[in-house]
């Protein structure tokens, strides 16, 4: 229907929002809401742009599309009551969290879906991935779950991601309770849309379809949700669906499903980054698990890294962190595979660290036929005096890249300082054309003694770090430089300066 | 910087062992060589920090053993991550993940190093 088509487009902005924060810190969230917060004719506005592009009368008509099972109008009420519930949200507390989310469930039979809506006000622009935004939301939904249903008239204006939260919980209540069709025209929609419209949609769906049973979730269990849908705010559309599926009934039971996993879930990883119960965790899993009977009890994982949820993937806690943890490898073994040339085609982790293995070694033997080649074939002394000050400055303007951009800068440095002027130039020319004669050599020396300064304060830390590492070696190295300087005041000046500079 | 502190090594390696053996001055090159990485690459790494703890303790760097490991027949995962392990310095007291991640980081500056030795290699032989 139109309404369901309305609600997917925002859930995809949001959708895609998520996904931009998802990584992102919490703290937009909470800026976000609290924007909203701050001006709560605002948030109803800001919901319905930016999730629901839906009129705000929907109050009136709430109750209503309640009863239609409307979902979209869901949303937009969940809009237009997010104004009392602003100011709820900042009082919010993680304990009152799951009342608003348990609210919503007993709105059902009073048919008045505000109530858990309410507490989100901000919730809908925001994206679930922000932990503390859910909190708040949370809270707020709590509070406004403590309010009492009688408010729900006003309240139900919550924005669309509370009524997410609440639509998990009632989601459950009403799978176990009532089948209500409302999901079905939430499974048409796209997974990716689902989201946190879906949840409302089912949430208002089942709020007006039937009184949820939610009451008897304590907070908790809302929080969780809430928390939950948060954090797998995409995972949740996937398992929202996925979890609809599972569930009971088909259409009311997918989507429902989809946001218990998915509120379960982001709950839990909500409340793992505020307090971190794992133990609240699993007790909202069981509670929400244990209320209808709902296949999936998403596990909270501990850890309170956002995953993503895919469709089909299990929740656990465990799982859950183990794909945190895969995922990370993964990252790194692509990371790895541009480092090793020839990898790109490799796939499989097992022939990828062959590769690598293969490649460090081959680096390791690199290094040691080059130290043999080095020392048999180390020309005289003199000679290599001067290519060694010579290979210094050549192998900065050879290997830019391995030499850091200390080198570089100092160049650059170098260039735009020339107190030397001409011979600075031609030196700073040399470095970078890797042509170097003595004459230039010692210029450049004279010159380093100019570069010093001005990197010096970029390459201080370096050479902090230099010298921690300072060991005899160096020092000795630079004094071998000095004493074979040809121009000593020079070399002594200029050794110092170089190893700062090019730190 | 790596290549800075590299050629003062070999510098200072060639003053003053300039009639000490061969093998004996390629054993210092090798070990300036993974000094200056383990230098440029600072405390920041597990790995360079692992290579200076060797390098202070004046222990010989354990460099891997021309393909001994690399022999072995079988190659799971887990013998990987365990030769992998023996490869990058640190490399037991670490993580799977961080194993990835300071092997790119080492491979990285393994092949830094390489290229800076053949630089030179050609300078001095040019």
């Amino acid at each position: 229907m139109s309404f369901s088509a309305r609600l997917y487009h925002p859930e995809m902005e949001k959708e895609a929002f998520w996904g931009l924060n998802w990584q992102s810190t919490d703290a937009k969230v909470p800026q976000e809401l609290n924007s909203g917060t701050a001006a709560a004719a605002l948030l109803p506005q800001r919901l319905l742009n930016l999730n629901w592009n839906q009129p705000m009368s929907c109050d009136a008509g709430f109750e209503s599309a309640l009863s239609s099972a409307v979902v979209g109008q869901t949303g937009s009420i969940c809009n237009s009551g997010e104004i009392s519930p602003s100011s709820r949200r900042r009082s919010a507390s993680n304990s009152c969290y799951s009342s608003p989310l348990n609210s919503p469930p007993k709105l059902n039979g009073r048919g008045a879906l505000p109530m858990p809506i309410n507490p989100m006000p901000g919730a809908h622009s925001v994206p679930f991935a922000a932990e503390p935004w859910f909190a708040d939301g949370a809270a707020m939904l709590s509070n406004y779950g403590g309010g009492s249903s009688a408010s729900f008239p006003g309240p139900f204006g919550l924005p669309v991601i509370p009524a997410n939260l609440s639509r998990v919980s009632s989601s459950k209540s009403l799978k176990t309770g009532t089948g209500s069709g409302m999901g079905a025209p939430e499974k048409g929609s796209d997974a990716g849309m689902l989201g946190p419209a879906r949840m409302e949609m089912e949430m208002m769906s089942k709020l007006g379809g039937s009184s949820t049973p939610a009451d008897s979730e304590p907070c908790n269990g809302q929080e969780e949700s809430s928390v939950s849908s948060l954090r797998g705010v995409t995972d949740s559309n996937a398992r929202k669906r996925k979890a609809a599926a599972r569930g009971k009934g088909k259409e009311a039971s997918l989507s429902y499903a989809a946001t218990d996993p998915f509120t379960m879930t982001e709950e839990e990883n909500s409340d793992a980054k505020r307090s971190k119960p794992a133990e609240a965790n699993g007790k909202m899993k069981t509670e929400q698990n244990g209320d209808p009977g709902r296949k999936q009890s998403p596990e909270p994982p501990k850890d309170y890294i956002h995953v993503r949820a895919r469709r089909g993937q299990a929740t656990d806690a465990h799982s859950l962190a183990e794909r945190v943890r895969r995922e990370k490898i993964s990252k790194r073994m692509k990371f790895l595979q541009d480092l090793v040339p020839g990898c790109n085609k490799v796939t499989g982790k097992a022939v990828m660290l062959d590769e690598i293995i293969n490649y460090v070694q081959s680096l390791q033997r690199q290094v040691e036929f080059l130290s043999m080649k080095l020392a048999t074939l180390n020309p005289q002394l003199d000679n290599m005096e001067s290519i060694l000050s010579k290979d210094m400055f050549q192998a900065r303007g050879l290997i830019p890249q391995p030499v850091y951009p200390a080198e570089m800068t100092s160049a650059a440095v170098s260039n735009v300082h020339q107190p030397q002027a001409t011979p600075g130039q031609s030196i700073v020319t040399s470095l970078l054309e890797a042509q170097f004669s003595l004459n230039p050599l010692e210029s450049s020396l004279h010159q380093s003694q100019s570069l010093q300064l001005v990197p010096l304060d970029g390459f201080t830390v370096a050479s902090s770090q230099l010298g921690e590492f300072w060991e005899d070696d160096l020092h000795s190295v630079a004094q071998v430089g000095y004493g074979q300087d040809q121009k000593p005041a020079f070399s002594s000046q200029s050794y110092p300066g170089h190893m700062k500079i090019e730190l | 910087m790596m290549a800075c502190h590299f050629l003062r090594a070999l510098f200072r390696i060639q003053q003053t062992s300039t009639s000490s053996s061969s093998s004996g001055r390629s054993r210092r090159i090798r070990r300036a060589a993974y000094a200056s990485m383990a230098y440029s690459a600072g405390t920041r790494r597990a790995w360079s920090r692992a290579l200076l703890r060797k390098l202070r303790s004046r222990a010989r760097l354990r460099f891997p053993r021309r393909l001994s490991r690399a022999a072995t027949p079988q190659r799971r995962d887990m013998d990987q991550a365990q030769v992998l392990r023996k490869l990058v310095p640190g490399g037991p007291s670490m993580d799977d993940c961080k194993l990835l991640e300071e092997t790119a980081d080492y491979i990285r500056c393994l092949t830094t190093q390489v290229r800076l030795m053949q630089t030179v290699m050609d300078s001095i032989s040019s």
